[in-house]
C-alpha cells in the first residue's frame, strides 16, 4: 500500500456541524417551552438554556482530546457532561446575579431554579450524549467493515495476480537450451540414457506449459515433476548435484497448487547449488502431523544460501499469495538457513480431506 | 607448425566432451589439453598448460567467464560459448571474440575453426575493443554491482536454528534495550541488531522511524491519528497495536 494511504484522522476538539445544529435546535425548542412556563422573556430563557447547551456540547466533543487514557471515550465524554451541568448552571447563575450569587442560591425558590436548571442538563445532556456515541460507534463499525473489505479485495487482487503471473511464467531459456544442448550430446554419443533423459524433459515442458486450472494438481504430480527436473539438473550437473525426493504415499493425492514445490526446487538449484563450484544436496519432504491435521512439505539445500540483502523473486511472494488462496490464511511458508551453508524453505498448511 | 593446442572450461561435464568430439571431428590436429569446471579452474589451468584457445561457458560457478576472460587478457584465443544470452550475442557483433551457441552446430563451428586457424600464425586480436565488449556483456548480464543495497531479509535465531523472514512481511522493529523486536505477520523475535543499525540498513521508501526505538513498515499501516502535542498515533492494519510517533519524527508524514 502506498504512503499516502495514511489519511490523518485527527480527533475533533470542536463539534461537528450536525452535532451543533442538532443542540441549537433543540435549545430554542426548550427555551420556548419554558418562556411559556415560566413567563420568562424569551431572551432571557434562551440565554441561559443556550449557554448551558453550548458547554455541554463542548465538554462532549472536547473529552475525547483530554481524556486519560484509562478512561474510555464514551466513558469520558458522559462523565464530562455530566460534570459540566452544574458547573454551566452554576456560571450563568452568577453571570446574571454577579456577586449576589450567594444570596440567590440560598433563596429556596430561586435555588429549585437552579436545581431544575442542572438536571434538565444532565438529562437532556446524558440523552443526547448517548445518541451521539451510538451513531459514532455505528460510524466506526461502518469504517471497520469498509477496512475489513479493502484488505479482502486487496488479497483477492493478490491471487488473481499470483494466477495471471504464474500463466506468464514461461521456461527460462537459458535451461532449456542448455537441457536440450546435454540430451543433443547424450544422443550423438548413443548413450542409452538419452530415451530416459528426454522423457523427464517432457514431462517438465508437459508441467510448466502455462495452464488456468489447479483444480486437477495434486501433490504426487507435483513430485514427479520436481523428479523430472532434479534428473534433468542431476545429468546436467552429475558431479554436483545430489538429491533425494521422498514419496508422500498417504498424501499424494491431496489436491495441491501446480508447481508450488517446483518453484522452491528451482530457487534452490539456481540459488543454492548452481552458484556453488563444489555443489551440493537438495532434499525434499514432507510429514503429515496427524493431531493437529498439518501437512509439512520441506525443500533443503546444502548450497550457498542466502545474503541478507538478496532481492527476493517475485516467486516467493506469489507462491505465498496462492498457498493463502488455496489452504486459507493459515498457510505459511518459512525459510530457514542451515548449518554450515544452504537454505530450507518449509511449506505448512492444514490438510482439511479425511486421510 | 607446431601443433595447436586449447583448453574448454564449461560447468556441465556432457557439453564439455560434445565440445571435444565436435572438436576431434573438425579439427583433427588440435589437441585439446585439458577441461575446466568452472572460472577459476579455467584461469588455472591456463596458466598450467598455456593453450592458444579457450573455450569459455559464459555462465559457471563460482567465477564466470567473463570474469575468467579479463584474467586471461590477450594471451589466448578466446570463444566464448553460450546456451542462451539474448542481450549477450549483441556484444559480441563487436567482433573482439568469437562465439558459439549451445547445442553447437557443426557447421557454425567450422566457422569459427576456420577463423581461429587463420588467427593463430597472426597476433592476439583484442586490446580495448576486447575490454569494452566485455565491460559492456558483464553490463548486459547484470554483473554491475548496484549502488545501494537494502537489507531484504532479516535473519533471527529461533532456537537453534535461524529463520529468514522477507522484510515485508514485518510491520514494526521496536528497540528492547540492546536487541530489537521484529513483529512479522506470523510472530515476533528478538534479534541482535539495534534499532539503530537496521534503519541504516532498511530501504527508507518502505521504513520509516518514528520514534526512538520504533521503525514501522509503511505498508502495514492502516491510518494515523494526531494527538496533541505535535505527536501521533499510528494504527496497523490487521493489528491491535497502537505505535507512538513522536515529535521529532512527525515531519516523515507531514506530506501525507
Amino acid at each position: 500500500m502506498k504512503p499516502n494511504a495514511l489519511l490523518p484522522r485527527p480527533a475533533p476538539f470542536l463539534p461537528t456541524a450536525r452535532q451543533a445544529l442538532v443542540v441549537a435546535v433543540f435549545t430554542l425548542l426548550l427555551s420556548w417551552l419554558l418562556h411559556k412556563l415560566s413567563r420568562t422573556p424569551y431572551a432571557t430563557v434562551f440565554g441561559h438554556i443556550g449557554f448551558i447547551g453550548a458547554v455541554l456540547l463542548f465538554a462532549y466533543s472536547s473529552a475525547d482530546r483530554l481524556r486519560p487514557r484509562w478512561l474510555s471515550t464514551g466513558k469520558a465524554r458522559l462523565m464530562a457532561v455530566v460534570l459540566a451541568a452544574p458547573l454551566a448552571s452554576l456560571m450563568t447563575a452568577i453571570g446574571v446575579q454577579g456577586r449576589d450569587v450567594i444570596t440567590y442560591l440560598s433563596n429556596i425558590k430561586t435555588l429549585s431554579g437552579y436545581v431544575m436548571m442542572v438536571v434538565l442538563g444532565v438529562v437532556f445532556g446524558v440523552a443526547f450524549s448517548l445518541l451521539a456515541l451510538r451513531a459514532e460507534r455505528r460510524e466506526r463499525e461502518r469504517a471497520d467493515r469498509l477496512q475489513v473489505e479493502l484488505e479482502k479485495n486487496t488479497l483477492e487482487r493478490e491471487l488473481v495476480d499470483a494466477r495471471l503471473r504464474l500463466l506468464q511464467a514461461q521456461i527460462e531459456p537459458h535451461f532449456l537450451f542448455n537441457t536440450l544442448a546435454n540430451v543433443e550430446a547424450l544422443v550423438a554419443a548413443g548413450s542409452p540414457n538419452a530415451g530416459p533423459v528426454l522423457r523427464h524433459l517432457i514431462a517438465y515442458l508437459r508441467a510448466a506449459m502455462p495452464r488456468l486450472g489447479d483444480a486437477d494438481a495434486t501433490l504426487g504430480a507435483e513430485l514427479q515433476l520436481v523428479r523430472a527436473y532434479l534428473e534433468l539438473m542431476h545429468m546436467r550437473m552429475p558431479d554436483r548435484l545430489r538429491f533425494s525426493v521422498a514419496s508422500l504415499p498417504p498424501l499424494e493425492s491431496m489436491r495441491f497448487p501446480a508447481m508450488a514445490l517446483l518453484t522452491l526446487v528451482e530457487n534452490a538449484v539456481r540459488h543454492g547449488i548452481d552458484p556453488s563450484p563444489s555443489g551440493g544436496m537438495i532434499d525434499v519432504g514432507g510429514c503429515y502431523i496427524a493431531h493437529d491435521d498439518q501437512v509439512v512439505l520441506w525443500v533443503c539445500d546444502s548450497g550457498v544460501g542466502m545474503s541478507e540483502t538478496a532481492q527476493p523473486g517475485t516467486g516467493l511472494s506469489n507462491l505465498r499469495s496462492r498457498l493463502h488462496g488455496f489452504y486459507g490464511a493459515n498457510a505459511r511458508l518459512d525459510l530457514h538457513e542451515e548449518t554450515p551453508h544452504g537454505m530450507r524453505v518449509e511449506l505448512r498448511f492444514q490438510h482439511g480431506e479425511k486421510i | 607448425m607446431k601443433q595447436p593446442t586449447a583448453l574448454i572450461a564449461d560447468d556441465e561435464p556432457l557439453l564439455r566432451e560434445r565440445l571435444r568430439s565436435h572438436l576431434a571431428t573438425l579439427w583433427p590436429e588440435l589437441r585439446v589439453l585439458d577441461d575446466a569446471r568452472n572460472g577459476s579452474e579455467a584461469v588455472e589451468l591456463f596458466e598450467l598448460h598455456q593453450p592458444q584457445v579457450v573455450f569459455l561457458d559464459i555462465h559457471m560457478p563460482g567465477m564466470s567467464g567473463i570474469e575468467a576472460a579479463r584474467a586471461l587478457g590477450r594471451r589466448a584465443h578466446l570463444v566464448f560459448v553460450t546456451a542462451y544470452e539474448q542481450y549477450a550475442l549483441q556484444a559480441f557483433e563487436y567482433g573482439a571474440v568469437d562465439y558459439l551457441v549451445k547445442p553447437i552446430d557443426p557447421a557454425r563451428l567450422t566457422d569459427t575453426v576456420q577463423r581461429l586457424r587463420r588467427q593463430l600464425d597472426g597476433p592476439l586480436p583484442g586490446g580495448a575493443a576486447l575490454d569494452a565488449m566485455l565491460d559492456q556483456l558483464a553490463g548486459r548480464l547484470g554483473q554491475r554491482v548496484e549502488a545501494r543495497r537494502w537489507l531484504q531479509w532479516i535473519k533471527a535465531s529461533v532456537g537453534t536454528s535461524v529463520r529468514l523472514i522477507p522484510v515485508e512481511q514485518v510491520c514494526y522493529l521496536r528497540a528492547e534495550e540492546k536487541y530489537t523486536l521484529v513483529v512479522w505477520e506470523d510472530g515476533e523475535v528478538l534479534i541482535r541488531k539495534s534499532i539503530r543499525e537496521l534503519a541504516e540498513q532498511l530501504d527508507p521508501e518502505r521504513f520509516v522511524q518514528t520514534h526512538r526505538s520504533v521503525i514501522v513498515n509503511l505498508a502495514h499501516v492502516a491510518e494515523m491519528v494526531r494527538g496533541v502535542n505535535e505527536t501521533a498515533e499510528l494504527r496497523l492494519r490487521g493489528r491491535g497495536e497502537v505505535l507512538p510517533v513522536s515529535r521529532s519524527y512527525l515531519h516523515h508524514f507531514r506530506q501525507m
